[in-house]
């Protein structure tokens, strides 16, 4: 779900688990897509914290 | 507090139209309650309280998963053991059982699928397109997934229609007729006993029941009853519930001109108009075995009952979804549990979503307008997955 709410951030690996695509801070343009990705995520497994 | 409440997963008000009771039961005081009906068990209909059950599988164990108990006799014989791994398979097993089917259901392995899908789409749109009405449900939805299933296992598409007659006996008429379910499971199992025999005599590459054959769990073969099992939870699990899915969401879409005009207007709602059509409509409801005595949320469940996992009840949950019973295509937090919660969450929700998207897609394209025919007419099937079964539409 992440990987379809915010594909420059999560992709997949070969199972389908999610995996995270950039290192450090989430850059200012991607963060509505970020919080998408957080609010989709069935099994909260997403927090973006500050 | 137990409640007998009698209610019957397969009362003709309760499948066609489950909200309101779902509704009524979720406000009350007493938001699980009991039914003796089909074996007994217990309904839950709060999102919470569904998704500690998906996730605390060591107390909710996935002995059995279907609604109602086994029909007598299925777990003697030479294929008693056969299940449906990983869904039927709890902790340590259910890790490698899970494992081993994940990469074909990776993003990347289900866009393989995907043209032909559209193709296959557009040919049955072809097939009804002039005659100007089809069965959005028996024409279309139910003839996409048991497609795109029979090409990954490698197996005739042309025994569709034979796939889906099974798949409706062992798990839709069959669970209220167990003479029924019992015989369509062992056509199941007998037909990949074949198809496995097949392949060992004569090789093949590229398809999934090879691809079982081949793989070794330290070391070894994987058990046969894996395999077969895995083959029968293809069927069972990969074709009814997705065609339920496009069904449901097609009979939306036919009530509803302003949403196709917005899906029209506005191609970019897609990926958040498919995840809210499987908010609403979520197909499918899964069971739970009680492991040993427990008070879960005031209810005394005992070892060995059953607990239903009502995911469309979750999803109009209140608490969870604002206006739940709204259909909101550009809904933007959408935690819908569709595809379950936890360790069993669907391992194929990928090749799920995307049959979903490429079916409405398609016929949008070609069927921008559409309406039902009669809307009395349309029939439900519910129970374990619930869905149009005839929704004639005029276009």
């Amino acid at each position: 779900m992440c990987a379809i709410a915010a594909p420059e951030i999560f992709g997949s690996d070969d199972i389908g688990n999610a995996t995270i695509l950039i290192e450090g801070d989430i850059p200012a343009d991607l963060e509505a897509k970020a919080r998408r990705a957080e609010g989709n995520c069935p099994e909260r497994a997403i927090e973006i914290v500050a | 507090m137990k409640q007998d409440t009698e209610y019957d997963i397969f009362d003709h008000d309760f499948v066609w139209n489950p909200f309101p009771a779902f509704d009524r039961v979720r406000e009350s005081d007493c938001p699980i309650v009991h039914s003796d009906k089909w074996g007994g068990s217990w309904m839950p209909t709060r999102y919470e309280d569904i998704v500690a059950i998906a996730q605390e599988h060591e107390v909710f164990t996935s002995r059995e998963i279907i609604v109602v108990p086994p029909p007598p006799g299925q777990l003697e014989g030479p294929y008693g053991g056969v299940k449906a791994p990983p869904i039927t398979s709890d902790p340590p097993d259910h890790h490698w059982h899970r494992r081993a089917i994940l990469p074909v259901f990776s993003p990347q392995s289900v866009a393989t699928y995907e043209q032909g899908m559209r193709d296959f789409c557009n040919g049955l749109i072809d097939g009804f397109i002039d005659k100007g009405r089809a069965d959005a449900a028996a024409d279309y939805a139910q003839r996409i997934p048991v497609n795109v299933i029979a090409r990954m296992l490698g197996v005739p598409v042309e025994m569709s229609d034979t796939f889906t007659e099974w798949v409706r006996g062992a798990l839709e008429v069959g669970l209220t007729n167990p003479e029924l379910r019992r015989a369509n499971r062992l056509k199941i199992i007998e037909f990949f006993v074949g198809q496995i025999n097949d392949r060992k005599a004569h090789p093949r590459k590229d398809d999934l029941i090879t691809d079982l054959l081949v793989l070794r769990v330290d070391g070894e073969p994987a058990p046969l009853e894996y395999v077969i099992g895995v083959c029968n939870l293809m069927l069972v699990a990969g074709i009814d519930t997705t065609w339920s899915a496009i069904g449901s969401s097609l009979w939306h879409l036919a009530g509803h001109p302003e949403h196709r005009a917005q899906l029209r207007d506005n191609p970019d709602l897609w990926p958040t108009a498919i995840e809210e059509f499987l908010r609403a409509y979520a197909p499918v409801t899964m069971a739970r075995i009680v492991d040993r005595d427990i008070e879960f949320q005031g209810c005394p469940m005992k070892a060995g009952d059953r607990v239903l996992m009502t995911f469309p009840a979750a999803n109009r949950d209140p608490r969870q979804f604002e206006h739940p019973d709204e259909v909101i295509l550009d809904r933007q937090n959408n935690r819908h549990v569709a595809f379950g919660a936890g360790i069993h969450r669907c391992a194929g929700s990928n090749l799920a979503r995307l049959e979903l998207k490429v079916a409405l897609q398609t016929w949008m394209e070609r069927i921008p307008e559409f309406s039902l025919v009669d809307p009395t007419a349309v029939t439900w099937a519910g129970g374990q997955v619930r869905g149009p079964r005839q929704c004639q539409v005029a276009f």
